[in-house]
């Protein structure tokens, strides 16, 4: 088993008609996953790469029965693609794009909490299973299959720890970004039930960042609800305070979201503190083998 | 977006909060002539946008028309946390009774909208809830909509406040909730609200920051100017399309990635001194990896760059090519080392080494840093 997606899940691409959505769409295929339709509103009847296209989301689960989407839908646009998503009946949503509004995302997060839906992002690479199937934009050379679970609020630094990984020979069971935004669909806490109860996964690591109070809220699920190892990497240690790192939600703000809370919370909590992502290596040798 | 104090209480008086009489002036003269028609005593201002302006002595009193004169001058001349002065709002003073702390802003984890109050304000919010912990009231309410009335009532009632201050406090901290979902603000802040002698309340400070994400759709209700970057190398970024934050270290610093630049800067700092923080998010192209070049080498004494890509979302190899122009046309010659994997990382390889960046083609940014550091040795 595998977290959320597998090879046979059958996927739909929103915005697939893009410059972005078809190459991603593309390299999607080529890596196994199940892609069975694609919406563009106003394209409905076309192909992209021999992916059949509809004007909505509605139509394209009519015909094809997707049950989970991707996102390649231009910002502005993004809120009303996903209540039309959540009222289509899909369960599974994974939100590519960057810079959405805030007061959007945390409309879209109320609506997929009333509606029982999981969703990833925004701002998210997406999530790969290695070896089967991928939603998003994860670059799959970097990634192997195996039985280590990564978690990261950034999307580089996901394929960073991955293709670490990787190169000493361990690989991953599944690789989620859970987006790197003030507001994100999921929490830290949701991602790593999932880790928790998928048996390909026998150790996670987290890869988080500066900003906001993921890795803390987390720290409390681990210590009471975690039975498998879990390693964590903070990036930001040299960050100034008051600076916003790229990310929206990366900014330490009056003391709060600092890499030491995080670290502090997560150290008690009984994780494995990595000073730098290479660390991750002396943690896998000890935990996982 | 973070708007200057007399933006945001323009904003506040316009959804109905009571806000001192003001004006902005940029010259002594001008102060002069504000403090005259609003009547004294004045409170002069420095409008920076930092934290504890009124500690780091930007905040004066005048009682006269020529106080008001020399100490406008003194704060025109002065410099706040590294930030030029450039204009003072012109305040007329109110009289104080008691202070209270209003605020809104997005709960993070909850996904929800938080309203906060307090029965003190005039200190830092953190302050106040480490040292006066039962001062301050929250509540979380759903998205997209304002507080209600009976809501914000249910939180001044809890911080022991009646009658008249009641009422007045409730009917502050509700419009406010309207600023922030209105206006797509991140956060909204009144400290202090103050309340004056016949139980009436005013901001005497007010803190606006609008979502960056919004700002776009929002910039018929917003005004002009807003948050300027004090770094002119920061201010560049921006107009180019990268997010650069200026550090005071001399290796120069390119990544594709918000995650990926923080994690490269602080494995640099393990070793060397990172010049600053850069990365592009997903637009990378041949002309934005050039224009961050040039970016990259204005900073003075740069004596080396790192440039980390993954090429997920990314067209690195035309990131590449970018870099290379730019240093043939200037004939750069400080030592670049190259890390970029992912999409077309052979032809990425390809390019930079014809142009002689050192490319490592190990996963860990471990190893890049450490290849630069070897090649800024001296030679024994």
């Amino acid at each position: 088993m595998s977290v959320l997606i597998d090879d046979k899940t059958p996927v739909l691409v929103q915005g697939i008609t893009g410059g972005i959505g078809s190459v991603q769409t593309r390299w999607m295929l080529e890596y196994g996953t199940n892609i069975v339709a694609g919406v563009t509103p106003g394209r409905g009847g076309m192909e992209v790469v021999g992916i059949p296209v509809f004007d909505s989301v509605e139509e394209a689960v009519t015909a094809t029965g997707a049950t989970a989407s991707v996102f390649f839908v231009p910002s502005p646009f993004v809120k009303d693609a996903f209540f039309e998503t959540v009222d289509a009946g899909i369960k599974s949503i994974v939100v590519v794009p960057e810079h959405i509004p805030v007061h959007d995302v945390m409309a879209m997060r109320a609506l997929a909490e009333a509606n029982d839906v999981f969703a990833l992002g925004p701002t998210t690479p997406g999530i790969l299973v290695p070896g089967k199937a991928k939603m998003g934009i994860m670059p799959s050379s970097l990634f192997a299959a195996g039985n280590i679970g990564i978690i990261s609020r950034s999307g580089t630094l996901a394929y960073e720890m991955a293709g670490i990984l990787s190169e000493a020979g361990f690989g991953q069971s599944t690789v989620i970004g859970m987006g790197a935004d003030p507001v994100v669909l999921s929490n830290l806490p949701d991602i790593l039930a999932l880790f928790e109860a998928d048996n390909e996964t026998k150790g996670i690591v987290i890869v988080g960042e500066v900003g906001g109070a993921q890795e803390e809220t987390a720290a409390d699920y681990i210590a009471e609800g975690m039975t498998k190892p879990v390693a964590a990497y903070i990036a930001g240690r040299s960050a100034p305070e008051g600076k916003r790192m790229g990310h929206a939600g990366a900014i330490i703000r009056g003391g709060s979201g600092t890499v030491a809370s995080k670290t502090d919370a997560l150290r008690q909590a009984g994780a494995t503190l990595l000073t730098t992502p290479i660390d991750v290596l002396s943690w896998a040798d000890g935990s996982i083998k | 977006m973070r708007l200057h104090e007399f933006e945001a209480a323009d904003i506040f008086e316009s959804f109905g909060i009571p806000v001192p009489l003001r004006r902005l002036v940029e010259t002594p003269e001008e102060a002069k002539n504000a403090a005259l028609a609003l009547g004294f005593p004045v409170m002069l201002k420095a409008q920076v946008l930092v934290g504890g302006r009124g500690l780091s002595g930007g905040i004066a009193r005048a009682e006269s028309g020529a106080e008001a004169s020399v100490k406008a001058q003194q704060l025109l001349d002065s410099s706040i946390k590294g930030i030029r002065v450039e204009s003072l709002l012109i305040e007329k003073k109110v009289e104080i009774e008691r202070e209270l702390y209003i605020a809104m802003a997005v709960d993070g984890f909850s996904g929800k909208t938080a309203a906060i109050a307090g029965n003190r304000g005039g200190m830092s919010v953190e302050a106040m809830s480490q040292e006066f912990p039962g001062s301050l009231v929250s509540e979380l309410i759903p998205p997209g909509r304002a507080l209600y009335p009976y809501e914000a009532q249910r939180m001044f009632k809890s911080l022991g406040l009646n009658g008249k201050v009641l009422l007045a406090a409730t009917g502050s901290l509700v419009r406010l909730s309207k600023v922030f979902v209105e206006r797509e603000a991140i956060i909204a802040e009144i400290n202090p609200l103050a309340v004056i002698a016949d139980g009436s309340v005013s901001a005497v400070d007010a803190v606006l920051e609008i979502d960056d994400s919004a700002v776009k759709r929002q910039s018929g209700n917003l005004p002009r100017t807003g948050e300027i970057s004090s770094n002119s190398l920061e201010a560049l970024g921006r107009e180019i399309g990268v997010s650069y934050i200026d550090l005071d270290g001399d290796i120069g610093i390119i990544s594709s990635g918000a995650g990926l630049g923080m994690a490269t800067m602080d494995i640099v700092a393990q070793k060397l001194r990172p010049a600053n923080f850069l990365e592009t998010g997903g637009g990378i192209t041949e002309q934005l990896l050039y224009n961050t070049m040039d970016l990259m080498m204005r900073k003075e004494g740069l004596r080396g760059v790192l440039i980390n890509l993954y090429g997920g979302i990314n067209p690195i190899h035309e990131g590449a090519k970018g870099v290379v122009r730019y240093v043939k046309e200037h004939n750069i010659t400080i030592p670049i080392v190259a890390k970029a994997l992912g999409n077309h990382q052979e032809e990425t390889w390809r390019i930079f080494e014809e142009a002689g960046v050192v490319v490592v083609r190990s996963v860990a940014t471990e190893v890049a840093v450490e290849r630069l550091a070897e090649l800024l040795r001296p030679s024994e």
